[in-house]
């Protein structure tokens, strides 16, 4: 019960602190949202009319030493006017809403006011916030306020489309999928220009070549020996299966320096705390086929062990944070009782931690080895090894046919091992 | 009784009646089912210990790949026999999971005899399959045993090293990651991996020192990157969300809606195994390399369609019926009750759903980049292959910003739609 | 007369950076072998004062002596062995509910084995006896090797005070242990602790909300209201002025039979 009040306590203090915060945050991505109109509308006369002295390259564009100051100040001055002429999408989404201080909506004359008093107010270094965050120079001068949408008064909304800020939504999706069709240079017509081509590939891949199933390729050599459709399957399992209980085995100690709990609140086990998290994502943010290609360079192109050993350092990242993140979840109950009954810190973590945590430590394990037998029948695209390099062999020889049978195999693999970690992660919850 | 004279009976005893009959059949086949489900677990395990095994010792020895050392038909043999083993003898595997043992039908301990008796048995009724259907099967009858739940009450556990079953895993896992071993990692490859550490140290050195001259091109390929997760989550979007309607079990019923639904979701379940990697390979071929981020955007695109499609299925599902049979009871017609009472609680987990998916597509689009599907996987994989460290170093610091950044808002979107 | 038993002496809790006051100045002392009870309504203290005694809770000031040892200045590794002595129960059992009731008993036997025996849960052949004949004592032996969830709130509650005598304590702190029960159930859990009082000459610590539990079972009682201590006497000194300043004016006695 006091550890209720004392949580009790620390929400609103915080919620105090961050409205400035937010106001800020809710200003920038209405200003970068302009920013963003701006480049697209650049990018888009570029691209048709060729008037901008622009690079014509294709995703950037370089401005003239003028044009930087003038791209900063007019999207700067389109977020104020955007802001105070109608409800954008930055008050949007943080909940904000210009309102009268009388309690009516502000009127036209209102928010022209709130508008030019802003630059008075916030560019001298935010000076009008100084004397009151809550109500800055430009509201009160104005007759205004900055309402959080709960707590101000329910007037008659406009439907989404027709306010401002649903408008430029739709602006904002329309301008992207332009943007995007260009910028990757979408061409649906090659796809029916060379349809002679694709339909060729996909009919031979459905008319797939298993003679190599069960007898090994003769043509198809690694290190001195011939593999069949079969030899590089399992192998593939093989990686995944060595790559997840190695990934677990070392996630499973390494979790617990990443939990905040186990860690204790002193400063030596916070830093341990967060340079465990940190390596955690930054490991988990670099994808297992990048980790292949550094460990192919390094080990051996090929070599099933490149793919076993990025497929490892991803498992442990990603294992590692989803472990720590169920440690700190725990019910603290039965550590308190351990603790009681006077258990270290060790067998606390043996005795209390432990078997809490231990279904869902086998349901992500579970999770984790289908996630890696998927990425081990691609990895060796990348020198990782396994049974991507029938396929990437068989495709570079333009055997379409043998490509199939490779594909299906994977499919076959992919959806076994899919039901059986299903089955086993729905006994295990 | 109902005033016909005793022995004269108007209509058939209740056990002939049709519902009996069926629900009698259907307990059977349930439990046959199980039983049946428990042999071919056993079998299995021992087949794959088997194969482990002699992949093993036909690798180390004779240096070949072989599956079974032996005929096809041997292996069979073997396994079922020690499958019948393993079940009369002891306690198997597949009773374990399931939760069941073997006890007299009279209580006390099972004698030798009597298992001797099931083993026999065994043959007839579970290869035929026929006297599974029995109710208890032929062979537990035989030999008066039944398989029972498990329970460990008034009992001491027996530790996992004096249980079959628990031998049986420590063997399994031992042979499994010894053949992993001998198949993932060889002599050579090992020995690189601890003298060539130095071929990455450029790389480890660059992530501190990253070679400035190529931001400016490597962010154009970032860009490019997020524009095709982007193209091709909302373009995936737009296909999947009707799909996923005709893949909703709940709402596709009758002759037409179930056909409909299997092949829909066997279909996406195919499309979904194959990585998009090996899309973005075929599509290269299809549109060209000169197009590299349109294959990329297709590759993307094709598998987060069968992923979406899947997700959001599985979504509408789960909804609750509730709120439909409460719209459909003020006289609302099929659409309305879609408005109404369905798209409400669907909304939030599909923009949810999207949101992560286009996450995932950020990672894939860099991976697909890989194989020559354009952005900025494309120009790491280049400089990677060409040994530039440090610029490889660059970009792989440009990647991971972007990975972070999108995952946390994301994450963070994600929590408010929650 | 020799030293009591148990001395708080001016026990104070702040939580949070001096925002919440738990306990304000807290003093009794409690002789070897009585039942003590603690009353208060929810949030009143009761927990923060248990915990402070084998202090899971650290103290913000004042001074606890048990058995003439001042455990608020002992080493993280001395509490521990004090902890020995100390059994607690607890409201929600916090037993392991993944695991067997033999390893939930044994459990209270950490303190007394070396770490690296308990890690591998080579636990002594005394002690596994020992927690067989503590599941007997509770009415729980033919559930040894069942798993704790499987168990029924009182039963899982039993398993915990055989989790306590484990621990062969000379104090018992139990934190409202039968709150999470039904009144049956209750009396069972009770009578269990009486009989540690009465039979093992174990001191008891008892947090209640029910004041009839408190006067049946208690031999002193004392009272808690937003941290202070507002009442220390026998069970029957408790009348119902007493009773509306300790629960507030609106509260009603109800009975626990």
């Amino acid at each position: 019960m006091t550890s209720e009040a004392a949580a009790g306590v620390r929400p609103k203090a915080r919620a105090e602190g961050s409205t400035l915060r937010r106001r800020f945050l809710s200003f920038l991505l209405d200003w970068m949202i302009w920013g963003y109109i701006a480049y697209g509308v650049m990018y888009l006369l570029n691209a048709y009319w060729w008037t901008v002295p622009l690079e014509r390259y294709y995703s950037t564009l370089t401005l003239p030493s003028w044009g930087w100051p003038l791209a900063v100040l007019g999207t700067l001055e389109m977020a104020v006017w955007s802001r105070n002429l109608g409800r954008s999408l930055g008050l949007k989404a943080f909940g904000y809403e210009v309102w009268g201080a009388d309690g009516k909506p502000p009127t036209v004359g209102q928010r022209v006011k709130r508008a030019l008093l802003w630059h008075l107010s916030v560019l001298p270094l935010g000076a009008g916030f100084w004397s009151s965050p809550e109500r800055p120079w430009h509201d009160r001068l104005a007759g205004t306020e900055l309402h959080v949408l709960p707590s101000s008064p329910a007037p008659k909304r406009r439907k989404a489309l027709f306010s401002q800020w649903g408008i430029m939504s739709l602006l904002l999706i329309a301008l992207t999928i332009w943007l995007g069709w260009l910028i990757i240079k979408i061409d649906p017509r090659v796809l029916i220009r060379r349809w002679d081509e694709g339909s060729r590939i996909w009919l031979e891949m459905l008319h797939p070549d298993f003679r190599y199933f069960a007898r090994p390729d003769p043509a198809f050599e690694l290190r001195n020996l011939s593999f069949s459709i079969l030899d590089m399957a399992v192998v593939t399992l093989f990686m995944a299966l060595l790559s997840t209980i190695l990934g677990a085995a070392l996630a499973f100690p390494l979790s617990f320096l990443g939990a905040r709990n186990v860690m204790g609140f002193n400063p030596a086990g916070w830093l341990v705390y967060f340079v465990m998290r940190g390596l955690f994502n930054i490991f988990r943010s670099i994808d297992t086929m990048l980790w292949a290609v550094i460990f192919a360079v390094w080990v051996l192109w090929g070599s099933p062990l490149a793919g076993v050993l990025a497929l490892t350092v991803h498992t442990i990242a990603a294992l590692g944070k989803l472990y720590s993140e169920q440690v700190e979840g725990i019910d603290p109950g039965p550590v308190e009782a351990v603790a009681a009954a006077g258990g270290s810190r060790i067998e606390v973590i043996r005795y209390a931690v432990i078997p809490q945590v231990a279904p869902s430590f086998w349901a992500f394990t579970l999770y984790r080895w289908d996630i890696n037998v998927r990425m081990s029948t691609v990895i060796a695209l990348v020198g990782g090894g396994g049974i991507g390099d029938l396929l990437f062999y068989y495709k570079n020889q333009g055997d379409w046919p043998k490509v199939g049978a490779v594909v299906i195999v994977i499919v076959a693999i992919v959806w076994a091992m899919d039901y059986i970690s299903g089955r086993l992660r729905e006994r295990i919850v | 009784m109902n005033g016909y004279p005793d022995g004269i009976v108007k209509e058939p005893p209740e056990w002939l009646s049709r519902r009996r009959l069926l629900d009698a059949l259907i307990l059977r086949l349930k439990g046959a089912g199980q039983r049946l489900a428990i042999v071919l677990l056993d079998m299995l395990a021992i087949g794959v210990l088997w194969i482990l095994v002699s992949y093993i010792i036909s690798w180390h020895v004779y240096g070949v790949i072989a599956y079974t050392l032996v005929p096809w038909w041997l292996f069979g043999v073997g396994v079922v026999e020690a499958a019948a083993v393993w079940e009369s003898f002891g306690r198997s595997l597949g009773h374990r999971l399931a939760r069941k043992e073997l006890r007299p039908r009279q209580g006390g301990k099972s004698t030798l005899g009597q298992r001797l008796v099931y083993y026999i048995a065994w043959h007839i009724t579970v290869l035929p399959m026929v006297g599974l259907l029995a109710s208890p099967p032929w062979h537990e009858r035989l030999a008066g045993l039944s398989l029972v739940p498990f329970s460990m009450e008034g009992k001491k556990p027996t530790p996992w090293w004096r249980t079959s079953s628990g031998l049986f895993m420590a063997v399994f896992l031992c042979a499994a990651v010894a053949a992993a071993v001998s198949v993932t990692m060889d002599k050579e490859s090992l020995t690189r991996l601890f003298t060539q550490a130095g071929r990455t140290v450029k790389f480890w050195k660059a992530l501190f020192s990253p070679d400035t001259s190529i931001l400016l091109p490597s962010i154009r390929d970032l860009v490019v990157t997020i524009f095709m997760a982007v193209i091709a989550t909302s373009f995936a979007v737009v296909v999947a969300v009707p799909l996923s309607f005709l893949a909703a079990r709940n709402l596709m019923r009758g002759p037409i809606g179930r056909p409909i639904y299997t092949v829909l979701r066997g279909a996406m379940s195919i499309i979904r195994s194959i990585e998009p990697v090996i899309w973005a390979i075929i599509f290269l071929v299809w549109v060209t390399a000169r197009r590299a981020p349109f294959a990329g955007v297709l590759a993307l695109w094709v598998h987060s369609i069968a992923d979406l499609t899947k997700l959001y299925a599985e979504r509408l599902e789960s909804i609750d019926p509730g709120l439909v049979e409460a719209i459909t009871s003020t006289g609302a017609g099929r659409l309305q009750v879609l408005r109404y009472a369905v798209v409400p609680q669907i909304i939030n987990p599909y923009i949810s759903f999207t949101l992560y998916r286009w996450d995932i597509n950020i990672r894939m689009a860099t991976v697909v980049g890989v194989v020559g599907g354009g952005g900025i996987g494309q120009r790491l994989y280049f400089y990677l292959k060409n040994l530039a460290w440090q610029q490889a170093g660059t970009v792989m610091i440009l990647i991971v910003i972007l990975v972070w950044a999108i995952d946390y808002l994301s994450a963070r979107l994600r929590a408010k739609l929650a | 007369m020799a030293e009591p038993y148990l001395v708080v002496e001016h026990l104070t809790k702040v939580y949070e950076r001096g925002q919440v006051l738990a306990l304000k100045d807290v003093s009794f002392t409690v002789e070897k072998g009585e039942f003590l009870v603690v009353i208060g309504l929810s949030g009143s203290g009761k927990s923060t004062l248990l915990r402070c005694i084998n202090r899971l809770v650290e103290p913000t000031s004042g001074r606890i002596f048990l058995g003439g040892v001042e455990i608020t200045r002992l080493s993280a590794r001395e509490m521990r062995k004090m902890r020995r002595k100390i059994g607690m129960i607890f409201q929600q059992f916090n037993l392991i509910k993944r695991a067997t009731v033999m390893t939930n008993v044994l459990t209270g036997r950490l303190g007394y084995n070396p770490t690296w025996r308990t890690l591998l849960g080579l636990f002594p052949k005394e002690d596994r006896e020992l927690a067989l004949k503590n599941l007997e004592r509770v009415g729980l032996s033919d559930k040894a090797y069942v798993r704790a969830d499987e168990l029924s709130g009182g039963q899982q509650q039993r398993v915990g005070i055989a989790r306590a005598l484990m621990q062969e304590p000379e104090l018992l702190l139990a934190d409202e242990p039968v709150s999470a029960l039904d009144p049956a159930t209750s009396h069972s859990v009770m009578q269990y602790l009486e009989q540690m009082n009465r039979e093992d000459g174990v001191t008891v610590l008892a947090s209640l909300h029910f004041l009839s539990l408190a006067r049946r079972y208690g031999t002193r009682i004392i009272a808690l209201k937003e941290g202070r201590l507002v009442f220390d006497g026998p069970p029957e000194a408790i009348d119902d002025a007493k009773f509306k300043e300790i629960y507030g004016e609106e509260a009603e006695q109800v009975e626990v039979r």
